[in-house]
């Protein structure tokens, strides 16, 4: 099963990118070992091992009681007019190190398209309809026939479509189920994260038939469904040799897929591109909520190295559609009077979703001088002008983010708002803390003669002019700002070894139901036991690294909460203790929310369709659920007016049906 | 001073050859100015005079905002208190440097924070060359960026200089063993790969260090692998003079080799260093610029041509003046330095009909 992106570990890209800058020297050859044949008999054995975990019995156990759901009531997705065919070239900015899903090197860009966007799970959630029900979100046919959910044994049911394949023909069963353990949890796949998490988030399998299992947790959480049915089998027919050496040996092998594009070896023309193929014959394209995405027969990925070359590209027509993510990109580069705009040979797309928001602020780090005093902590948030950033510099286009848990639908705090600017309650601040008085640059200084000076570390270059705006402004309240942008891997490895004063980095998250708390607030990723077993603070606490604890927040009581949290089986509950949460991270103030996104925007030739209300209203990335497709006659008359001169109806469509007030 | 004759002749040379030396008397203008930089680019005004009392707000401490008798504390904005006392009209006025910008201070265009064009080209007023992309003044950041730049490479030379040349001499001066130990060690050390190094040195040396500190680490390590190519010259140039009758008729004196080596040795063979100047502070300059282009050099805002340049890149077609302005102004004194170093090479060069095709 791997886990799809609701699972990424937070900032995974990063972990990858970290990883890529490590191997990149790595060895090419493949290391020939004995010891990789009779995978399946190992499988067995670890079967036989763990007769706790790995249970067999027969189709007379399932309970008759169960209520079967088969999300069959949901509305289709896509646009009926999409037509299949054509080609869609895009852009990638480093060549995939590997073609394998999991293992070293295998958590980079490239991944969604392989992996996350591409597979088929056994049932998804539907993008459109996210309100609640009792069981959580609501999920619409994948590999999965049917399902069923067993409250009371923590149990979840699943019925695999008996059509359902994999990309190379073999029928998909529950011997792939089992063997997915075996896979992630084996040690051959050098992915510890993968390992501890199919060791702990499951309490066991059970298959009655050939088609039918039972997923059995140790907790019902609310979103069950995600960790069950967001999953998918591994192939037990093509992991045949497995052993150490699958890093190289599986390197670049395409594993057989559940999703519609595959990879074929003539497709990969090393460090220049890599295509996806449709699977014509897929078993699934007749699904409803499938057939009308999915549409080109190929996807051609260009390595293009430089962000401003690959947009010249695109203005040339070599890619077919390209992020316009700045204002500069949307107003200044591609404005609606360009030539290919005003012409209509390019459409301006505009889409707002409603997803949980990265969270782009500055994380204090509370072992450092300085910002660990709270009054500094507040008084460096009332100094930072993220209002002129959003006005000045993104013009209006982005949002102020309230709360470490924006875009969570109900979970989101309703009234808690962030700090705004305000050099008065900047300066109030500073001087509870002892800086009382300016020095001659401006920069507050307290009796011992101490500069207000904090760093600011990021690995983020792009934002490098956000962050010298917000360093102009500070100085006003007196703070100096000492902004360090580093090269990523070197940034995110500084962040991570805690050595930052202030970061500003964003934790991406996927269309989670609710906010996490723990990797960011529990003390346990702050210290090596922060507290005593009465809940006083251990003097002899250490600094734990590797965490995404970037406050080296610990507080008992927020501890008590966040544990109680991750527990909880009542959605009601939890969302108050959620808001009691982002209230107490208010006080505490060590984490600076700075700015949402709230659409994403792009640019695209005419020829790449769109549904008529744009795309899902949790879409994080234009192609993640491939709803466009090629209209080739379009294409050929788009090519032949660019050179008679010819012109079409411009579109700049915004799509803000999901926007929020 | 009493200068040795051939060097006033070859002084006098160097003045005879127009170009290069109108081209120094520029340069050594550009450098002397930018010293005082701060009284010609500034947003703070050279001379307010408020209420009867005057003030000088280019150097030292900032005015605060109370001492104009506005409602806040931090620097005054003389910008806008220069249209107070216009609309005020009581007789209090300030007198403001020829580019009234600071280069990172941010100016909106049009609302926003985007580059404007030059003022000549219709942009707002007062940015002869336009902003870059969140409205710092170009020029301002040139100019700046020109001062840090060649104070940058004057010291790289200087250092370079010092132990290339002592390295060299030494090398030549005593030959043998020693001299085939240090080459070795020097054809060893020159193989580092120097952008690498710099680049993996600049992504993890903590910023706790102020900018100029970081400006000095940045020059050591350009140093440290720079200096080997200037050894191969004056290990050579030892060698000649070492053989030369002066310097036995120095060593029967009872000189030591240091005397010898500095006092005897070095003028005569100075011409070769000479000449070399000029281009290795083009290097220079053209190394930081690069590594700022690469996002390796100096820390941000620091104003510098190489960041203007990667901007400029950027906005090619939506901001061409970033990239001209930043062009024209490195190849304005890349081309100056060299025409110095041409003139000093042929003023320098023993025979004076030689011409160089």
């Amino acid at each position: 099963m791997q886990t799809l992106k609701n699972f990424r570990p937070a900032l995974g890209l990063l972990c990858g990118a970290t990883l890529i800058f490590l191997s990149g020297c790595g060895k090419k050859e493949t290391v020939e070992t004995t010891s990789s044949t009779k995978t399946a008999d190992e499988a067995q054995a670890f079967y036989d091992e763990h007769p706790e975990f790995f249970h067999t019995k027969t189709v007379a156990d399932i309970p008759t009681d169960l209520k079967w759901d088969n999300g069959s009531d949901l509305p289709d997705l896509g646009s009926p007019d999409a037509q299949k065919g054509g080609t869609v070239n895009y852009w990638i900015q480093d060549f995939p190190r590997t073609l394998r899903i999991v293992g070293p090197d295998s958590n980079g860009s490239f991944r969604p398209w392989i992996l996350d966007d591409n597979v088929m799970t056994y049932a998804s959630r539907h993008p459109n309809v996210t309100s609640l029900t009792e069981d959580g979100f609501q999920y619409y046919p994948g590999l999965a026939k049917e399902w069923a959910l067993d409250r009371a044994n923590k149990t979840v049911y699943i019925r695999i479509n008996p059509e359902a394949r994999w990309s190379d023909g073999e029928p998909i069963t529950t011997e792939d189920v089992f063997f997915n353990f075996f896979f992630y949890r084996s040690s051959y796949i050098k992915a510890p994260w993968y390992n501890n998490f199919y060791s702990t988030k499951y309490l066991g399998v059970t298959r009655f038939d050939d088609y039918t299992f039972a997923l059995h947790f140790p907790e019902l959480r609310p979103d069950i469904y995600s960790l069950s049915l967001g999953t998918t089998p591994a192939p037990a027919h093509f992991y045949t040799e497995l052993g150490d050496d699958f890093p190289e040996r599986y390197q670049w092998k395409f594993a057989p897929t559940t999703g519609p594009y595959t990879v074929s070896e003539k497709d990969v023309d090393k460090g220049r591109s890599i295509t996806l193929r449709r699977n014509k014959d897929w078993w699934a394209k007749d699904n409803r909520y499938y057939r009308n995405r999915f549409n080109p027969d190929r996807v051609r990925l260009v390595v293009i190295r430089d962000n401003a070359k690959a947009f010249e590209a695109f203005r040339k027509g070599d890619i077919d559609f390209f992020n316009l993510r700045l204002a500069e990109d949307w107003y200044d580069k591609l404005p609606d009077t360009a030539e290919e705009v005003a012409k209509g040979y390019i459409q301006k797309i505009k889409f707002y979703n409603d997803i949980p928001r990265p969270t782009y602020g500055l994380w204090m780090n509370e072992s450092r001088p300085l910002v660990d005093n709270r009054d500094i902590r507040a008084g460096i948030q009332y100094a930072l002008n993220w209002e002129l950033v959003i006005t000045k510099f993104s013009r209006g286009d982005w949002g102020r983010m309230q709360t470490s848990s924006d875009g969570y639908g109900d979970f989101t705090h309703p009234t808690l708002k962030s700090r705004t600017f305000s050099i008065d309650k900047a300066l109030d601040r500073f001087a509870r803390a002892g800086f009382t008085k300016r020095g001659p640059d401006g920069i507050l200084v307290n009796d011992q003669g101490e500069r207000l000076s904090v760093q600011l570390t990021t690995g983020y270059e792009h934002y490098k002019d956000v962050l010298t705006i917000l360093q102009e402004e500070a100085i006003k309240a007196g703070l100096d700002i000492r902004i360090e942008i580093l090269d990523r891997t070197a940034s995110w490895k500084k962040v991570q070894e805690k050595k930052h004063d202030m970061a500003f980095v964003a934790f991406n998250v996927g269309p989670e139901m609710f906010p996490r708390y723990w990797e960011t607030n529990h003390s346990a990723n702050a210290y090596d036991q922060a507290f005593l077993e009465d809940g006083s603070v251990n003097p002899d606490r250490k600094v734990k690294v590797q965490t995404n604890n970037l406050q080296i927040f610990a507080d008992y009581e927020f501890d008590q909460i966040i544990d109680a949290y991750d527990r909880s089986d009542d959605l009601e509950e939890m969302k108050q203790m959620a808001y009691q949460m982002e209230e107490l991270m208010y006080k505490d103030a060590s984490f600076a929310p700075g700015f949402v996104i709230p659409f994403m925007r792009h640019g695209a030739w005419n020829w790449l369709k769109v549904p008529d209300d744009g795309n899902v209203k949790i879409a994080t990335a234009f192609e993640e659920y491939r709803m466009f497709w090629v209209d080739q006659d379009l294409k050929k008359a788009t090519k032949a007016a660019r050179k008679s001169g010819e012109s079409f109806e411009p579109a700049v469509r915004v799509f803000d049906q999901y926007k929020l007030d | 001073m009493a200068l040795n004759p051939l060097t006033i002749r070859k002084l006098k040379r160097f003045r005879s050859i127009k170009r290069g030396y109108y081209s120094f008397v520029l340069l050594m203008l550009l450098i002397v100015v930018s010293l005082f930089g701060e009284m010609f680019v500034n947003n703070r005004p050279l001379i307010v005079s408020y209420e009867g009392k005057w003030y000088f707000p280019t150097y030292g401490a900032n005015l605060t905002g109370e001492t104009f008798d506005l409602d806040y504390t931090y620097e005054a904005d003389y910008r806008d208190l220069r249209e107070k006392f216009q609309t005020e009209d009581r007789g209090n006025w300030m007198l403001m440097p020829p580019v009234p910008f600071d280069p990172n201070e941010n100016n909106t265009f049009e609302g926003v924070f985007k580059p404007a064009p030059p003022s000549w080209m219709g942009g707002p007023q007062g940015h002869w060359l336009g902003t870059d992309t969140t409205g710092r003044d170009i020029f301002a950041r040139l100019f700046y960026g020109f001062r840090i730049a060649i104070f940058f490479s004057l010291a790289f030379m200087a250092l370079t200089y010092l132990i290339g040349i002592a390295v060299g001499c030494l090398m030549g001066y005593y030959g043998g063993i020693f001299d085939l130990i240090v080459q070795r060690l020097i054809e060893v050390w020159s193989n580092i790969p120097f952008l690498y190094i710099v680049i993996i040195l600049f992504s993890v040396i903590p910023s706790t260090f102020s900018i100029p500190a970081r400006i000095g680490m940045l020059l050591v390590v350009m140093v440290l692998f720079s200096w080997t190519s200037m050894t191969y010259y004056m290990r050579t140039a030892t060698y000649r003079e070492k053989a030369r009758d002066y310097t036995a008729a120095a060593v029967v004196l009872g000189a030591g080799p240091t005397r010898i080596i500095f006092n005897h040795i070095l003028p005569n063979t100075i011409s070769t260093v000479v000449t070399f100047m000029p281009f290795t502070i083009v290097s220079a300059i053209t190394a930081i610029t690069a590594l700022d282009f690469l996002g390796f050099g100096l820390p941000p805002p620091t104003p510098s041509m190489g960041e203007l340049l990667k901007q400029g890149t950027q906005t090619l077609t939506t901001a061409p003046w970033i990239v001209s302005s930043a062009f024209a102004a490195l190849v304005f004194i890349l081309i100056l330095v060299t025409f110095i170093g041409e003139a000093v090479r042929e003023a320098f060069d023993p025979k004076k009909f030689t011409t160089y095709q």
